[in-house]
């Protein structure tokens, strides 16, 4: 315990950080633990108790409140609620594993070894981050329901009546969800593998041990920890998926819990009981979730990697195989990129969606874009979306590095931190829309209305994502750089700002962009939140898209995504030339 | 017949006469009773566009608008109108009924109204409820019929929405399509028929709604009951999407569509037709003031452009079907006549008091 202090410690103070706690009022670490827990309980606190209390009391129409169980009782008597809740878990452990194995795969190809074709890796992950969720839906029901180009040909070909694909099945659902998470997963397992200890798998080597072998036993078994916390958030965010199951799921009469609670939305006005009853017990599994994790993580020190002697992972000679892996890579880049673009293309040109044919091509129209590229409305959009996604991004990130440093180091009160960081987890969006409109219309300051309380409720629920992603980049920095520089005199946040930070910028870059995509693409909050002068681009697609205007949102999508495309590269690009890798060599 | 028909039939009310017999004829006197009440509504909290209503609003500078409408197809074009006429900017939101009730209500409770005017198919009586409303409808709507507008004078109609079954043209031919209630249950329809399942007008609760009223209580139930065992494929997307769905082929027949916009997509050459199955559904979309609203004057001086002859022809120009008696739709087969097209109709007070019956029935008969 004592040494886990010291890098937190000023080296003048030799007393034991036991002894000195206590002792000063103006410590440091007290006071940045203390502003840190205000901040993070201010963001996630009042959600939560809107869940709770919206749980347990049933609101009459004029605003009053009687308690009542009445919600979990009703939850517990609906016949349907356990089909559901089995679906739901079935669906999503399901995408959880398929978005490893397939983001996995790729980022251990990518980073580890000497496949051809990597740079696809990182361009198949920017497009496929830079796509709004119900787009890309869009673009894979395309692909694969009744009217796809598969679908239709095979039955003109054959004669058949039923199509060659089901579309809307469970399997469909996993294999959609499961490539949605899939950049991600492979965002932070790149991450990881990038800043491995080669010693160890060279030992393996030495000892005789084959590339599989090595693999095996101490590539896998090293990544562990954060393979287990991508698979747990993955399954926790599919269990709270709703576009999937409500546009493949719903069709195909499988019945989740996100579409039964959307249900209960529907009434007028919204019946947020059951709901946040549903919530409610959703925040229970997820915290059971995240015990276990912190159990399985708590000797975090075992998977220490990056070290002070050496953190240059060296590749792998695949030899003949390398040629296989390259097209993992280019399968990977065909799958998540080029045909959902291509028949999302397709579409932008047609006045309504179908399958390619002589007929289709006569009516192939520039209208979409036209309308797309003469509305001034956008501008404003364009301008609100970045806003929000970049201080958004640069607010979770820099609140999630000071806890991930804090409990890394295993400062007192830093798990309570991490606790309070991870809780939006199992906040649905519409929950912390509602909750966020509600405290800002209570706590009157002036940003109802306005970009900023967007802004608050992108902070909360992205935050699960910036702490995973500074944790898994905290958890490889061995203590030993800190504490060399403790040692040579340095003050606690200077090792912090000269060691830790650089140090970790690939894994807060990473985290960074990946939040600003999420926030420049996630539909549920600024729908809800969103005022006449602060809406954003996801509100125009989602307007799009209830409009039934697909074609259009085609276009729009199409050049959005773009658009985010050409941004992250030019982050990438901007990042490179000052010495910032967020790609691996 | 529904306004079109004001003038000749009296107000033969479109509401009273859901079970079908819409056409029947009503004396005049009913015509003199209706315009005495509208006459006496007007006095009491009308208040004309004029030269003073006009130069308040010009103060406040703009109008925030919380709009259920559809955004480029009629929002655009009818701000770009105002703007122009008025110099008074247009700040619109678009949500669904749902939403637009949950915002205004949340703003409402804390004393922080942020809407000058907001509209929907459903919205009016629970934010009525909670004395959310202001009393007022413009003169000019006296020239409509008095369905239109609430008798209390907190809404007034801004346009009407018809409600039809639609089909795929090149998967099944006209001849084929089915005509009638009773055509849907014909075995050959199993799983072939798709609707918005969400509690909308627009969707499963609205099509249950129409079969109960034109069919009654009993065999209504009984021919739901039966519709059930057809396994009708439940989406989550509006109704306009529902219809892209039957487009594209996923589908060969949608229920409950909006049957202006089979038209639209059809002059684009999609292959689908509405069918003129009896009866169709008839609702109003309608506009309020919100009580406490930041610009009252500009959000009554939207509320009388929109009812006004030149928004009722924005309305029209983008093939939806006008309130007003004098501008017919483009498409004249759109508005139920009362003898080619019958329609039940639901007022805004009456689908958000039957949505939960609507939507157990759904529960029961129709959920996977």
């Amino acid at each position: 315990m004592t040494s886990d202090n010291n890098v937190l410690r000023t080296p003048m103070q030799g007393t034991s950080s036991w002894a000195r706690r206590g002792s000063g009022v103006l410590n440091v670490r007290m006071l940045l633990i203390a502003a840190l827990g205000l901040a993070l309980a201010a963001l996630v606190l009042p959600p939560i108790a809107f869940l709770v209390q919206g749980s347990l009391y049933e609101h009459a129409l004029d605003g009053s409140a009687t308690f009542s169980l009445s919600a979990y009782s009703e939850l517990l008597s609906e016949g349907g609620v356990l089909r559901s809740f089995a679906n739901s878990f079935l669906f999503a452990i399901s995408s959880a594993v398929v978005a490893v194995i397939f983001g996995g795969v790729v980022a251990w190809i990518n980073e580890r070894t000497n496949a051809p074709f990597k740079p696809l890796a990182y361009i198949t992950t920017f497009t496929s981050l830079g796509t709004p969720y119900i787009l890309y839906i869009s673009a894979w029901v395309m692909l694969i329901g009744r009217s796809s180009p598969i679908n239709v040909y095979y039955m003109q070909l054959t004669g058949a009546t039923t199509p060659l694909i089901n579309a809307y099945s469970m399997a469909s659902m996993i294999f959609i969800e499961g490539l949605l998470w899939s950049p991600m997963v492979f965002l932070l397992l790149s991450a990881t593998l990038r800043n491995f200890n080669p010693e160890l798998e060279e030992a393996a080597k030495m000892c005789g041990a084959d590339g599989m072998k090595i693999f095996r036993r101490i590539t896998l078994k090293l990544s562990m920890p954060a393979v287990m916390a991508l698979i747990m958030l993955v399954f926790i965010r599919s269990l709270e998926a709703f576009e999937v199951p409500a546009v493949v799921g719903t069709p195909g009469g499988i019945r989740m819990l996100t579409t039964d609670i959307y249900e209960t939305l529907q009434e007028i006005p919204p019946d947020l009981g059951s709901a946040s009853a549903l919530s409610a017990c959703l925040l229970l599994v997820v915290a059971l979730l995240l015990y276990f994790y912190g159990r399985m993580t708590r000797n975090a020190e075992q998977f220490a990697t990056v070290t002070g002697k050496n953190f240059k992972p060296n590749t792998i000679d695949l030899g003949r195989w390398r040629w296989l892996a390259g097209a993992v890579l280019i399968g990977n880049f065909m799958i998540l990129s080029v045909l959902p673009a291509a028949v999302l293309a397709w579409a932008s040109f047609l006045p309504f969606y179908q399958a390619p044919s002589p007929a289709a091509f006569a009516v192939i129209t520039l209208k979409n874009y036209i309308n797309v590229l003469h509305s001034s409305h956008y501008v404003q959009l364009i301008a609100n979306t970045l806003v929000i996604a970049s201080v958004s991004a640069t607010a979770v990130m820099l609140l999630t590095s000071f806890v991930a440093w804090l409990r890394a180091r295993r400062a007192s009160g830093s798990a309570l931190l991490d606790s309070l960081a991870t809780m939006p987890l199992a906040f649905p969006g519409i929950i912390v829309g509602v909750a966020v409109m509600q405290l800002f219309l209570s706590v009157q300051v002036g940003i109802y209305g306005t970009i900023w309380i967007i802004v608050w409720a992108f902070v909360i629920s992205a935050l699960p994502y910036g702490i995973r992603y500074s944790y898994a980049g905290m958890l490889q920095l061995h203590k030993e750089l800190e504490e060399a520089a403790v040692m040579s005199g340095a003050r606690p946040f200077v090792g912090f700002r000269r060691i830790v930070l650089p140090l970790l910028s690939p894994s807060l870059f990473a985290g960074w962009v990946f939040i600003f995509l999420l926030a420049a693409r996630v539909l549920s909050l600024p729908v809800l939140l969103s005022g006449p002068s602060s809406q954003t681009m996801a509100v125009a697609m989602f307007d799009l898209m209830s409009n039934g205007q697909t074609p259009e949102l085609a276009a729009l999508g199409l050049l959005w995504s773009l658009s985010m495309t050409a941004l992250v590269v030019v982050f990438h690009l901007i990042a490179r030339s000052k010495g910032v890798r967020i790609q691996g060599n | 017949m529904f306004f079109k028909g004001m003038k000749r039939r009296a107000a033969a009310s479109p509401i009273d006469n859901g079970r079908g017999n819409a056409d029947r004829r009503r004396p005049l006197a009913c015509m003199a009773l209706a315009a005495l009440c509208l006459l006496g509504m007007a006095s009491q909290s009308s208040r004309a566009a004029d030269a003073a209503l006009i130069e308040a609003a010009k103060k406040e500078g703009q109008v925030v608008w919380y709009t259920t409408q559809i955004i480029d197809q009629f929002v655009r074009p009818l701000a770009g109108a105002f703007e122009k006429k008025y110099g008074i900017k247009v700040r619109y939101v678009r949500a669904n009924s749902q939403e637009v009730v949950l915002r205004v209500l949340n703003e409402g409770r804390a004393g922080q109204v942020q809407t000058d005017v907001f509209d929907g198919t459903a919205s009016a009586a629970p934010l009525q409820k909670l004395n959310l409303i202001e009393k007022w409808v413009p003169d000019s709507v006296s020239r409509f019929d008095k369905q239109a507008i609430d008798p209390n004078g907190l809404w007034a109609a801004t346009n009407l929405y018809v409600l039809t079954p639609a089909f795929n043209t090149q998967m099944i031919t006209k001849e084929q399509a089915p005509k009638t209630l009773q055509d849907l249950l014909d075995p050959k329809w199993k799983g072939k028929i798709t609707w918005n399942a969400s509690a909308t007008m627009s969707g499963a609760a609205g099509f249950i709604g129409m079969v109960l009223k034109s069919m009654g209580e009993q065999q209504g139930r009984e021919y739901l009951r039966k519709l059930g065992q057809q396994n009708i494929i439940p989406r989550r997307v509006s109704a306009r999407e529902v219809l892209n769905q039957v487009i594209r082929g996923e589908a060969p027949i949608a229920l409950n569509i909006f049957n202006n916009h089979a038209v639209i997509s059809a002059a684009d050459g999609a292959p689908v037709e509405w069918i003129p199955m009896q009866p169709a559904t008839g609702v109003l979309s309608v506009a309020s003031l919100t009580k406490g609203a930041p610009h009252p004057n500009a959000g009554k001086l939207l509320i009388d452009f929109l009812v006004s002859p030149e928004g009722q022809q924005i309305f029209r120009d983008a093939d939806y079907i006008p309130v007003d008696p004098q501008i017919p739709p483009r498409v004249p087969e759109l508005k139920p006549d009362g003898k080619r097209l019958k329609a039940v109709y639901f007022s805004p007070d009456e689908i958000p008091a039957m949505l939960p019956k609507w939507m157990n029935i759904y529960k029961e008969y129709f959920q996977p």
